[in-house]
């Protein structure tokens, strides 16, 4: 342990730490910087983050020094004050200052730095600085401002250390300094938006974000993307119920910093117009689906029961690794064990598997199969379903499509007697069904995931859902009260606790989950020690 | 000691009390108001190019070039709003009566500007923290125009086309 003393304080830190962390620790705040970041390599070019160390000639820069004991450091005086409003002058003597122009106005180091050192008036007039590219798109999704730029490196690091695809680099010397993609190369990996994300200033901005909204009207939410098995924890960013960008969210343990770019387009969907927004029926097989009522949808479904043989219609469910753990074992609990429903599991097959790679990206395209798997439910085979395929069985699919699971799913399905089919977004399987209940998307609704390694994470509701589409939970408790099984439970929080104490693998997740997410093995087994 | 929490006691004795007769009849102090209304209007009859009344709507106030009217989009030179959508106006806007859509500008020395500007007179309190908030002077409310009534509430809704053509009519010469 090193003893020191940081702004005339005592502290105590681990030998070897990093001095730009513990000032932070000690000041409750970031020294100022840029180029810092702690998931990249020091590369020390932004002369930010420059300390006063008793002893040393001269100041230092505390990202690239480490705690030792009897160290005494001063990181607010005069000395270092002055030191960064020379380096920030210097920053700024070219920089455009195009703040109302830029998107990253209001969420911008150097804006953030000049407006609290009062470096209001630029030293260089507009028609002396250097001129450089603006406005040039280097990727599918991202915009490069070279003026703007402070050559913090922290994209080219990026690019270099975490991807290592080596888009990215500083050309030219002196004052002409500029990052700039190599000749011929676009930054074009699927973690390309990450370099928007770390860039400190408004040099590289989002494609996709750009201009759509002012970053101050954004609230955020915590999510759990939904692309891929890694379960990646992001922040929604959303205003006036339309969600505008999702962000990484850090967790050491999943995605660190970083999150895909796949992962972070998908909020698209939550405004495509193939959204399921109302019930639908369709009086017979052929015939156009008309919208209807949730009530006029579900007398239907009991018709539709009564006109399959009343009593000795059977019920089969298939569930989905898109649905949440609630739902799966809402549906599990009420729709097969209570009501009788045969459950046919779930099905992780055709296009739910793609490629992955090694930095996050799963190649199981799905949230929760580790979940579902938990919870006891297998998988099934087409085979099954085509055997189970009958005129007297109503089959309920919450969730997911079965197409992209299996490309002969239709032909199953036309088989059955009746299909109902639960979901957020029109596909194959809402196309052939012949009553569809619509729900809330991910970001519409709560619930959680359990990723590729078994840590349960859940995600709040960030906006409301559209039209009439309902909670997932809630469709699923009508069900069981129009088949004569009301549950008992009421809310996503008294299933929760259902689920906790019913079963085994989810009884960690009483004592909740926390912001982090819950590695439920581990839990359980530090759970068997203390026993 | 200390403070009454139940507010002043209750008055005794009426509001008259402690007048003399011939003072609680007022008729004095009716007859000083007559006079005063009859001297204002003698004076008025006589002296009628005095009077501060104003024949609005056939004569106009003559407000001064501080008079905060109706809002107007200035242009470049090229006639294209001089607006670059930073939505500086619509983040002060007490009112929250100014929404702006931007989006990205194919010219080259233009990064950005406004898909649309929306503001909804009807919200607005004409304040003109909007014009003192613009950095790039696109915003005025130098029209003169502060007549703004209209029998339904779409008129109040204007958009760029709208404010773009907004001129300074309503200033007296």
């Amino acid at each position: 342990m090193a003893k020191m003393t940081i702004d005339g304080k005592e502290h105590e830190f681990e030998d070897g730490m990093n001095l730009f962390e513990a000032c932070a620790v000690a000041r409750g705040e970031n020294l100022p910087h840029f180029c810092y970041h702690p998931g990249l390599s020091i590369a020390g070019v932004c002369r930010m983050c420059q300390v006063e160390v008793e002893g040393m000639p001269k100041l230092m820069i505390a990202c690239n020094s480490q705690v030792k004991d009897g160290m005494v450091v001063h990181t607010r005086n005069e000395r270092v004050d002055g030191a960064v409003r020379q380096i920030l002058n210097f920053h700024l003597l070219h920089h455009p200052v195009d703040c109302p122009v830029c998107d990253q106005a209001g969420e911008c180091s150097l804006q953030d730095f000049y407006m609290a050192n009062g470096l209001y008036e630029a030293d260089v007039d507009i028609e002396d600085k250097i001129a450089k590219g603006k406005v040039k798109p280097i990727g599918e999704m991202v915009m490069l401002d070279a003026e703007r730029c402070v050559l913090c490196a922290r994209c080219t690091r990026f690019t270099t250390e975490i991807t290592q695809t080596h888009e990215m680099g500083i050309f030219n010397r002196g004052d002409h300094s500029e990052i700039d993609v190599a000749p011929g190369k676009t930054l074009d990996n699927n973690y390309s938006l990450n370099t928007v994300d770390i860039c400190p200033v408004g040099a590289l901005t989002s494609r996709d974000f750009r201009f759509r909204r002012r970053v101050w009207w954004l609230s955020e939410t915590d999510g759990i993307c939904h692309g891929c098995a890694t379960g990646c924890n992001m922040s929604i960013h959303h205003s006036e119920g339309i969600v505008y960008r999702t962000k990484p969210r850090d967790n050491m343990d999943v995605n660190r910093y970083w999150m895909c770019d796949h992962g972070r387009t998908l909020y698209h969907e939550i405004a495509e117009s193939d959204r399921l927004t109302q019930p639908s029926v369709r009086k017979a097989r052929g015939e156009l689906a008309q919208t209807a009522s949730w009530d006029h949808a579900y007398r239907s479904i009991e018709a539709a029961g009564k006109a399959l043989g009343g009593d000795d219609a059977a019920l089969m469910i298939i569930l989905s690794p898109h649905a949440t753990v609630e739902e799966l074992y809402a549906a599990k609990s009420v729709l097969s064990d209570s009501v009788g429903g045969a459950l046919l599991g779930y099905r992780l097959r055709g296009s739910e598997i793609g490629e992955g790679d090694e930095l996050l990206f799963d190649a199981d395209r799905t949230p929760n199969a580790a979940g579902a798997k938990k919870l006891g439910l297998a998988e099934y085979d087409a085979k099954q379903l085509e055997a189970a395929a009958n005129e007297k069985t109503m089959l309920l699919v919450v969730g997911g499509d079965l197409a992209l699971a299996a490309p002969d799913a239709g032909a199953a399905l036309s088989k059955f007697g009746c299909v109902v089919y639960l979901g957020w977004q029109e596909n194959s399987t809402s196309m052939l069904a012949d009553i569809v209940l619509p729900t809330s998307h991910y970001a519409e609704r709560e619930g959680t995931f359990v990723n590729r390694e078994g840590r349960a994470q859940t995600f709040a509701a960030a906006i409301d859902a559209p039209g009439e589409a309902r909670d997932p939970l809630r469709v699923i408790r009508e069900l069981g009260a129009l088949f004569g099984h009301e549950p008992t439970w009421d809310g996503i929080e008294a299933v929760r606790s259902e689920l906790c104490a019913r079963e085994g693998a989810f009884a960690a997740m009483a004592q909740g989950v926390g912001p982090l997410g819950l590695a439920l093995d581990a839990a359980a087994e530090s759970e068997v020690e203390r026993a | 000691m200390g403070y009454s929490v139940h507010g002043p006691k209750a008055r005794t004795g009426g509001q008259g009390q402690g007048l003399l007769p011939k003072e609680s009849l007022y008729l004095i102090e009716i007859c000083k108001g007559l006079f005063i209304t009859m001297r204002h209007l003698v004076r008025n009859v006589f002296h009628m190019g005095d009077m501060p009344t104003l024949q609005y709507p056939d004569e106009k106030p003559d407000y001064g070039p501080w008079l905060r009217g109706r809002h107007r989009l200035m242009k470049r030179e090229d006639g294209s709003p001089r607006c670059v959508a930073c939505q500086m106006c619509s983040t002060i806007c007490p009112a929250d009566c100014i929404s702006i859509m931007a989006m990205d500008d194919d010219r080259p020395d233009v990064e950005k500007s406004p898909e649309t500007f929306d503001i909804d007179l009807l919200r607005c309190v004409y304040c003109g923290l909007c014009v003192e908030a613009c950095p790039c002077d696109a915003i005025r409310m130098d029209t003169g125009i502060f007549e703004i009534a209209a029998d339904n509430r779409a008129a109040f809704q204007v958009d760029m086309d709208f404010l773009l053509n907004n001129t300074t009519d309503g200033v007296k010469s």
